[in-house]
């Protein structure tokens, strides 16, 4: 389509979280883990200190960096800064709601699926407001 | 003009099936990432519990500047209408020799591929399947791929409960899954807004239609 913008080609890009310690942990021992020379991270731990000022700078830094493809971030997170995740809208980096321990994944909640779920009937959609 | 609307209806439908299958696919895949994601927790805390909590937590983890060894190849896809990102995931590439394993790690990932598009590999606690396609996908040999493993593991001691290994795994299966689920979210938003461009064409020319028909009712009383 005339005027859609071109998506950088990128050989070693990185993988952001924002989720729990052990969610964070786990995809730490599958090698995503990078440090840079400033100690500035790939990753944000949540735990019930962490504030929502902290999770939207987190996001907001990791949606804007060149060097990251996809952003994970833990459903219930994002619902913390629903109307962040909502109005992100580009393809890269894509960002990714995941279930968590205590909270499984709701697709009723999935930013993406919110955009695309009008084209469906009205019934399933009404059935989805119960 | 019966035919050409025949086939415009065909194109249609074809662009709705896809779309359906799409938010298909991200549905089952967010399911199997569910299971392999509580199957790695559970290992995980298998892991906490036979080992100590104080050896395995998140203060132990290593905030010396380093490289990630797990990454991914972003590339794009030029549909009819789009341009769609493609995700590449490559898994413990260390910085020594990551560019040359790039093109032998395609190749080999492309022939892969080929074959875990068929419904018998969607079963994905095959742990020598994981380990094959690391290594189809890196071009990196199984050595160096348990070398960069260890490493990741050696920040929780020298001597680590199997469980441990067993997550790390899980996690590196989830890791895969959900770059399958960013390719399909990709492709998902690409058939939505194909559709939702349908769907805004036929209005337009509904429009047009009305307004002529009003002026000849008008003419016509």
């Amino acid at each position: 389509m005339a005027g859609r913008a071109q998506i950088a080609t990128k050989n070693s890009a990185l993988i952001a979280m924002i989720a729990d310690e052990d969610t964070v942990t786990g995809f730490l021992l599958a090698g995503v883990g990078n440090v840079d020379v400033r100690r500035k991270t790939n990753y944000l731990i949540v735990d019930s200190k962490t504030t929502v000022k902290a999770i939207e700078d987190a996001f907001k830094e990791f949606t804007t960096k060149d060097d990251i493809a996809i952003v994970l971030i833990s459903q219930y997170v994002a619902n913390m800064i629903r109307f962040l995740v909502d109005g992100y809208n580009k393809p890269v980096p894509a960002i990714l709601e995941i279930p968590s321990k205590d909270h499984p994944y709701d697709p009723a909640h999935d930013s993406v699926l919110s955009r695309v779920k009008y084209l469906f009937s009205a019934e399933s959609v009404a059935s989805g407001r119960r | 003009m019966e035919k050409e609307e025949d086939g415009e209806t065909k194109v249609e439908d074809e662009k709705v099936m896809e779309f359906l299958d799409s938010v298909d696919t991200y549905l089952f895949l967010f399911d199997s990432l569910s299971s392999t994601l509580r199957q790695g927790w559970l290992e995980f805390a298998s892991a906490r519990h036979s080992m100590g909590v104080s050896r395995v937590n998140g203060a132990l983890l290593d905030l010396k500047s380093h490289s990630a060894a797990t990454s991914l190849q972003v590339t794009q896809v030029d549909d009819s209408v789009e341009r769609q990102p493609h995700f590449i995931l490559h898994k413990w590439i260390s910085s020594d020799n990551g560019q040359d394993c790039y093109k032998e790690g395609k190749f080999r990932e492309d022939k892969l591929c080929m074959k875990i598009d068929t419904p018998q590999l969607r079963n994905r606690s095959n742990a020598l399947l994981s380990e094959e396609k690391a290594s189809a996908r890196n071009g990196a040999p199984l050595d160096q791929i348990q070398k960069e493993r260890s490493k990741s593991l050696s920040v929780f001691g020298t001597l680590v409960s199997p469980k441990l290994r067993a997550a790390q795994l899980s996690f590196e299966t989830a890791l895969e899954t959900l770059v399958e689920i960013a390719n399909m979210r990709s492709k998902m938003l690409s058939s939505f807004d194909q559709l939702h461009n349908e769907l805004k064409a036929p209005t337009d020319h509904k429009l047009k239609f009305s307004s002529g028909g009003a002026v000849g009712n008008e003419v016509n009383p």
